[in-house]
């Protein structure tokens, strides 16, 4: 593999790990708050990609489906949780059964409104061109997701460490029941925690949907790839979800590079070698396997 | 006058065609119910996971699917038509991939055990997606021929049909000796109280991990005899979406028991085949169903049945 390649095929890696990052993120805040882990997140991403589709059809504006979609995506998630959710609260395997009824009908509906072929949108004006690094082409949307997805850990960095929100969420992760005790209203977290873990599966659509198009079935790939990285990077933390998202999106590119035949065993290899060595994951704090 | 009931009723399902030869639509009730038989098959070992050992496995499409490619593909290969060929094959590819995954998947416990039997299967999909060669990878496997036995040949509807039958009630009858016997009730030991269960001197990893493999292999035994059925096993067939529909049967059914999961497949196969030719929001019925039942009724049809007729008894 010459420098020029190898360099491209790593900032290809970086950038589908940025991807990732945005994706496992809302998986592992969900999963943190509330212990349930959300099946419909990959449904969530496909409607995410969805609104974005239906928002470059009709104005093609890129941008504002940065915007709306995750707004829609999480608004769906602050009705589901009161609605669906609340009533199994404690019953954790209940409530992950539930979240995969929900994608179903999910990605159903969307199959019958959009019709079951693949589309495709142009990248967004002003980042369809490319620049050269060490001498090669390099696309620069794809510099605009790694930029943008290090923007966003940076926010949620904050949010978690330095705002009430945080605070708040931090210490629910710790002990809910404690939280509720102390008088604050426990239902209103969950909910606009769901949402929001919600509108950054929607965010992550967005992001997505240039780079590797919009399609049925799209919903099962982005949640088997955010468990892989949730798995591996351990459960419950921002950091976990950076440590996997960081480990899997450059394995999973080069072994695509590599050895394509076994591109996809590579990543299960690694999470199941993670998994024997280090039950949490990498930088967990639940215990997965024993 | 239990074991009386039991007979007729198989005697009943075995004998489907002919007794029903007179309807204009014998030949399609036939075809919808080997199918809601396989799915059966497949929902009843599933349930011997999420019912009765407390293992809620989402990834059990992974041992139907290498059950069906492994008979589809002795046939091909092996040029050999012998039904037991293909079910030996199958059942020793599925309880090997059984015990595989099993070896990691049976060390986490709930929802994180279901997390990963999800991911491992769909790892299984990606291998038969690229193993073009030898499984056809998204063109699948077409023209799978069907199997004879003892100078019985099994290529009509009709015999395969029955064949369908007889072997889902020897899947029904050892479904309920291991339910029955003491390693079953160690299995329900695991579900109940598996902290216990180690206290009192059971290795619980090894425990588990043999219901895994048992339970891959019975359902490789419905894989083998789907491929032999529709005469075509496909990269579906070990689909996340195969998983949901077994885990669907057995929920809506109700767990933990045998009639449940063959009225809930009973039930998936009516809305996935049957509903579709009315409706074309059907995999949207299928989801609120399923919701319906999680939210309202966790104990499945069989839970409801026994509720409203506890009712009627007072």
């Amino acid at each position: 593999m010459s420098p020029e390649v190898f360099v491209q095929q790593a900032l290809n890696g970086i950038s589908f790990g940025a991807l990732l990052f945005i994706l496992a993120a809302g998986l592992s805040l969900i999963f943190g708050m509330m212990d349930v882990v959300n099946l419909a997140h990959g449904a969530f991403y496909m409607l995410g990609a969805y609104v974005t589709l239906a928002i470059v059809q009709r104005t093609g504006q890129f941008y504002l489906a940065l915007f709306v979609a995750p707004a829609v995506v999480g608004l769906l998630g602050l009705i589901l949780e009161p609605l669906l959710l609340r009533r199994l609260r404690g019953r954790h395997l209940d409530q992950v059964l539930l979240t995969i009824g929900v994608s179903l009908v999910i990605a159903d509906l969307l199959g019958l409104t959009f019709g079951r072929e693949i589309h495709s949108i142009p990248l967004p004006a002003g980042l369809d061109r490319s620049t050269q690094i060490f001498g090669g082409d390099y696309p620069v949307y794809r510099l605009f997701v790694i930029g943008f997805s290090i923007a966003l850990a940076g926010a949620l960095a904050v949010i978690h460490r330095r705002t009430r929100l945080g605070a708040l969420i931090r210490a629910g992760v710790d002990d809910a029941q404690m939280l509720d005790a102390l008088g604050v209203d426990i239902d209103r977290l969950f909910s606009r925690t769901f949402a929001l873990g919600a509108a950054l599966a929607g965010l992550a659509g967005v992001i997505a949907a240039p780079v590797f198009g919009i399609f049925p079935g799209m919903d099962v790939d982005a949640l088997i790839y955010s468990l892989i990285v949730v798995v591996v990077g351990g459960l419950g933390t921002l950091s976990g979800a950076v440590a996997g998202a960081g480990l899997v999106g450059p394995a999973d590119t080069f072994g695509r590079v590599l050895f394509p035949q076994f591109a996809l065993a590579l990543i299960f290899a690694i999470m199941a070698l993670v998994l024997l060595l280090r039950p949490t994951g990498l930088l967990g704090r639940v215990r997965i396997a024993r | 006058m239990f074991a009386g009931l039991a007979l007729a009723v198989a005697a009943l399902l075995v004998t489907f065609p002919a007794w029903t030869a007179e309807w204009e639509s014998s030949r399609y009730a036939t075809t919808i119910l080997r199918d809601m038989l396989v799915l059966a098959i497949l929902a009843l070992s599933l349930d011997l996971l999420v019912g009765v050992a407390g293992m809620p496995s989402l990834g059990h499409a992974a041992f139907f699917g290498a059950g069906a490619y492994a008979a589809a593909i002795a046939a091909q290969r092996l040029g050999s038509d012998e039904l037991l060929v293909g079910l030996v094959a199958a059942v020793a590819v599925a309880a090997v991939l059984a015990l595989v995954i099993g070896l990691f998947a049976v060390r986490a416990a709930g929802i994180f055990f279901l997390m990963l039997t999800l991911a491992f299967a769909q790892m299984v999909f990606a291998v038969a997606f690229q193993a073009a060669d030898l499984t056809g990878g998204s063109n699948g496997l077409a023209g799978v021929h069907r199997p004879t036995f003892a100078g019985i040949d099994f290529n009509g509807p009709e015999a395969l049909y029955q064949l369908v039958a007889v072997v889902f009630l020897g899947v029904v009858l050892i479904s309920w000796r291991i339910r029955s016997s003491t390693y079953g009730h160690a299995l329900a030991g695991l579900r109940e109280n598996e902290r216990r269960m180690r206290a009192l001197g059971y290795d619980t990893m090894r425990l588990k991990l043999s219901a895994f493999v048992v339970a891959g292999a019975m359902a490789g035994i419905g894989g083998a005899l789907s491929a032999y059925a529709l005469r075509f096993v496909s990269t579906n067939d070990v689909g996340i979406g195969r998983s949901i529909e077994a885990f669907v049967s057995v929920l809506i059914g109700g767990t933990g028991t045998l009639i449940g999961p063959v009225i809930g497949a009973a039930v998936v196969l009516y809305i996935e085949r049957v509903l579709p030719s009315s409706i074309p929001f059907a995999e949207t019925v299928l989801g609120l169903v399923f919701v319906i039942f999680v939210v309202a009724a966790r104990q499945g049809i069989v839970g409801l049945a026994r509720e409203s007729y506890a009712r009627v008894r007072r």
